[in-house]
């Protein structure tokens, strides 16, 4: 057996729905400790890394495997799980076809050719010298109320008053919310502004929202980093994110 | 009161009784006071008025009622237009001679049919920028095919399967090499879906340049990105278009310029423009010329094998004085990526070049897919 395992539905739905923030397919890599995956999406500019560790699962079984998956195929059937229900994955040697059971309902689910699928990204060697962790839902509700007035956002940390800052400029509105000192816990306050679109961000807030806390990485006109823990720690999701230019 | 012509189309959103751009062109139409006709049927016209309790009927006319037939003679908008001032739409409720309008859509060639009207026929200027125009109607009192139809075999076998849903067939119709000409007159005399019912020709125009332009364009997201800046153009009855493909993922922007004084724009330029990443929300703001310019290009970058991100501009002079429906668009944009192309070194290159062609570049700013090219950097720019 390649992989079996069975899995609390919640959580298996979002880890799919951290995944399909970014991309449409991917390939997820299973072993012994866990699964994990890392894609960027097709134009270049956000990556995802993803791994949920073995203990996630109620019960998990593994060899080294490379699986192609269809997520938003995976995203539409799961779509319909209830919550706290059990979810058992299965995946003979050499199969292409895995099978999910849950609820009385037995999926058998097509598997992708990996080799179709672009291959992992590295991951690349940036330094983001500004590091803060804040809560996850009011980073999303920051994300929502910028994307009503501006399709960009700049993202940044004023050393001199240790605040983290965010600002939407749209044609006419402009928005601001910064973070203090209470709200934000500052790991290392140095000085950061980059710009980002709001297209991504949406999307990746949705699934931060249900984070405790991110720690968010930033730099001068560089990627930003999200790091957060799902699955009651078992789960962790890294969003990097290219940054925009300022327009002239 | 602002005009909003080029979005209305006709459609008499202004509340004036009569389209005062419509009647511009009824002069065009002669009057011919016959009851009888007796000739070709090429397709087949359902209004949208009042649905859905349509009416509809068979097109009547001489004429192969193929927009690729008319530019393969040569035609000039004028030609166009006086074909189509002669044209009948004769009009019943569509099941009132049952299977006729079925006949005649199956049929890849144009059919013998025999038409008896209420009164003579009258001119009766329909257009609405989707359809091509048609100048008489007449209430049918008769109405027979003489003609035995010709079917082809994929026609044949999308529309005898009635549990195959409208969108998928209109996807294994074009993967057999139909054209959307046909499957749309197949969609409009309710021959496509498993629910069938007849389909206003204007929606049905567009609802199959929208469902075979989908299809391709999940196709295409899987190709590996083109690598350069490629830009083509092309020109039909003052319509410029100037398409601009960006190594990248699927993305699709269109522009549309109407210049001032042209035919639906009012004293002021109009400009309209949509965009769309793989999936689509809602119906464009530019309408049915939307979807016409996208299956061009989708079409053009199936047979190339290859993804990209594509900006259409269309630029609309008062040379095009007669709304002939979005086919001139299909066309416009197909013949544009048939050309060659002109390769660019980098954006700034390309957008220059295109405004050159256009004339302008104003339209330059109104583009959020050149700003997101332009403003948004990769991740690979940091490794």
């Amino acid at each position: 057996m390649m992989l079996k395992a069975t899995i609390d539905a919640d959580i298996l739905k979002e880890s799919i729905d951290a995944i399909s923030a970014l991309v449409t397919e991917c390939r997820l890599h299973t072993d012994e400790t866990g699964i994990s995956t890392r894609a960027v999406d097709t134009a270049n500019v956000a990556m995802i890394s993803f791994h949920l560790k073995k203990e996630a699962f109620e019960s998990f079984s593994s060899t080294k495997s490379e699986l192609g998956l269809d997520i938003a195929k995976i995203k539409n059937i799961f779509g319909m799980m209830g919550k706290e229900n059990l979810l058992a994955l299965e995946l003979p040697d050499e199969g292409h076809k895995l099978k999910v059971s849950f609820e009385g309902y037995q999926y058998s689910i097509t598997l992708l050719d990996p080799n179709t699928i672009r291959k992992d990204p590295n991951i690349p060697n940036i330094n983001l010298p500004g590091k803060v962790v804040l809560s996850g839902s009011e980073l999303n509700n920051a994300i929502k109320a910028a994307a009503v007035v501006s399709d960009k956002i700049a993202l940044g940390i004023d050393p001199a008053t240790q605040t983290f800052y965010m600002v939407a400029e749209g044609d006419t509105d402009h928005i601001r919310r910064e973070f203090g000192k209470t709200e934000v816990n500052f790991i290392n306050g140095a000085e950061a502004r980059s710009l980002f679109s709001l297209d991504y961000l949406k999307d990746m807030g949705k699934v931060m929202s249900r984070a405790e806390e991110v720690e968010l990485s930033l730099g001068i006109d560089h990627p930003a980093n999200f790091s957060f823990y799902l699955a009651g720690g078992n789960g962790h999701v890294e969003y990097l994110l290219a940054p925009r230019i300022e327009a002239d | 009161m602002e005009r909003h012509c080029a979005i209305c189309k006709g459609k008499g959103l202004c509340g004036l009784t009569r389209c005062p751009i419509k009647s511009r062109f009824s002069t065009l139409a002669q009057v011919r006071p016959s009851t009888e006709y007796m000739g070709c049927s090429p397709s087949v016209f359902i209004g949208s008025y009042g649905y859905p309790s349509v009416r509809g009927g068979p097109l009547l006319v001489n004429d192969s009622d193929l927009p690729t037939d008319w530019l393969a003679k040569g035609f000039l908008i004028e030609d166009i237009a006086r074909i189509r001032a002669g044209t009948i739409r004769g009009m019943s409720v569509p099941d009132r001679f049952p299977g006729t309008l079925q006949e005649i859509a199956l049929s890849s060639v144009p059919l013998d049919v025999e038409a008896r009207f209420e009164r003579p026929v009258a001119p009766d200027l329909m257009f609405d920028g989707t359809v091509a125009p048609v100048g008489l109607s007449g209430s049918m009192k008769a109405f027979s095919v003489i003609d035995n139809a010709k079917v082809a075999l994929p026609v044949d076998r999308v529309t005898s399967d009635t549990d195959l849903g409208a969108n998928e067939a209109c996807d294994i119709l074009s993967r057999s090499g139909i054209d959307v000409y046909q499957i749309s007159r197949l969609l409009s005399a309710g021959l496509l879906g498993r629910k069938r019912k007849v389909v206003p020709t204007r929606w049905a125009i567009t609802a199959v340049d929208d469902a075979v332009s989908s299809g391709i364009k999940q196709e295409i997201s899987r190709y590996p990105a083109l690598d350069e800046i490629r830009l083509f153009e092309g020109f039909l009855f003052g319509n410029r278009i100037v398409c601009i493909l960006l190594p990248g993922d699927w993305k699709f922007e269109m522009v549309e310029i109407w210049d001032a004084k042209s035919l639906w724009a009012g004293d002021k330029d109009y400009l309209v423009r949509d965009d769309e990443t793989l999936k689509k929300k809602g119906y464009s703001p530019i309408s049915g010329a939307y979807y016409s310019a996208r299956l061009g290009v989708a079409e053009y970058l199936k047979k190339t094998g290859r993804a990209a991100r594509v900006i259409v501009v269309r630029h609309v002079t008062g040379d095009y004085w007669a709304p002939l429906g979005t086919w001139v668009v299909r066309e416009a944009t197909r013949k544009a990526m048939a050309g060659p192309y002109l390769r660019c070194p980098d954006l700034s290159a390309a957008t220059a070049m295109a405004s050159q062609k256009i004339g302008f570049s104003y339209w330059i700013k109104e583009s959020r897919l050149l700003a997101e090219q332009k403003y948004q950097r990769t991740l690979q720019e940091f490794f």
